[in-house]
């Protein structure tokens, strides 16, 4: 469990990296990226987590980030904007994919601990990303304006991941 | 005399009925934006009988529960909700879908 937070971070932290030069098209592929990847990972915790605290806030992950999602689908679209596959945004659906495939082969208490953990390293790296990459790099105003708004989703979401993290056994 | 009961009687009610729109007219709506995961204001002071709404400007729902006292259930993005305080006090209250957004009614005489 420990590892696939480790590579999360790895993966964001290098990611991040790469984000210097990020236009409004290339960022709107990450935003997209960075909810879907957590909107899958919630749609399998809400069948597959034991604990009901869990399961209750994998669903609320899959009811935000989808609202987050539409907001910014709407945006890009009212701008005009076709969002631009990139390193980044390639990297986030990779680890993505990572993670429900190493999800999928856990249980019960275990399960919980590995979701939760790679939810509060993912949304702290996401945090990182807006501050660091995205809010800098946006051009237009309306998409920095969007992204100034989500952010305090992002810090809630971690620190809810972090009460439930504290309940959890090591 | 008799004549002048039933108007005499009008105009007990219809002073009884002022009153009551007076009271009416001097309750207070307060609003608490719902924005970023979180109450603002997070602490409220109003008075017995004023109305607080709730508007949620976040892209997915929220809820304003204070067990025992009101629930709003869901609110959608961009709805709202309303209440209107009957008691004096301080009321905690919570969204039940974020248990970290936590804020309070301070409610006066």
């Amino acid at each position: 469990m420990k590892a696939a937070a480790a590579l999360i971070v790895s993966l964001l932290g290098t990611s991040a990296a790469m984000t210097a030069d990020l236009n409004d098209a290339q960022i709107a592929a990450i935003v997209v990226a960075a909810d879907q990847v957590d909107i899958d990972a919630g749609k399998l915790a809400e069948h597959r987590a034991h604990r009901a605290t869990v399961k209750s806030f994998a669903k609320q992950m899959v009811v935000d980030h989808g609202g987050v999602n539409k907001q910014a689908v709407a945006l890009v679209t009212k701008l005009k904007v076709t969002p631009q596959d990139n390193p980044t945004s390639q990297t986030l659906t990779a680890g993505g994919a990572d993670n429900i495939k190493n999800l999928k082969t856990l249980h019960g208490a275990a399960f919980d601990k590995a979701y939760v953990d790679h939810e509060v390293a993912y949304h702290q790296q996401a945090i990182d990303l807006i501050d660091a990459s995205l809010i800098p790099s946006a051009q237009n105003a309306e998409l920095k304006a969007l992204l100034v708004a989500v952010r305090p989703a992002f810090v809630g979401h971690l620190q809810h991941a972090q009460q439930i993290q504290a309940t959890l056994k090591p | 005399m008799m004549a002048r009961a039933p108007a005499i009687l009008s105009c007990v009610l219809i002073a009884g009925l002022l009153t009551r729109a007076d009271a009416a007219n001097q309750a207070v709506t307060h609003v608490i934006v719902i924005e970023g995961v979180k109450f603002t204001p997070e602490v409220l002071t109003l008075k017995r009988g004023d109305w607080v709404q709730w508007i949620n400007k976040d892209p997915f729902p929220h809820t304003a529960t204070a067990k025992g006292v009101f629930d709003s259930h869901s609110i959608a993005s961009g709805g709202t909700w309303k209440y209107r305080v009957r008691s004096v006090g301080d009321i905690d209250y919570v969204c039940t879908f974020h248990p970290n957004m936590v804020a309070k009614l301070h409610i006066e005489q």
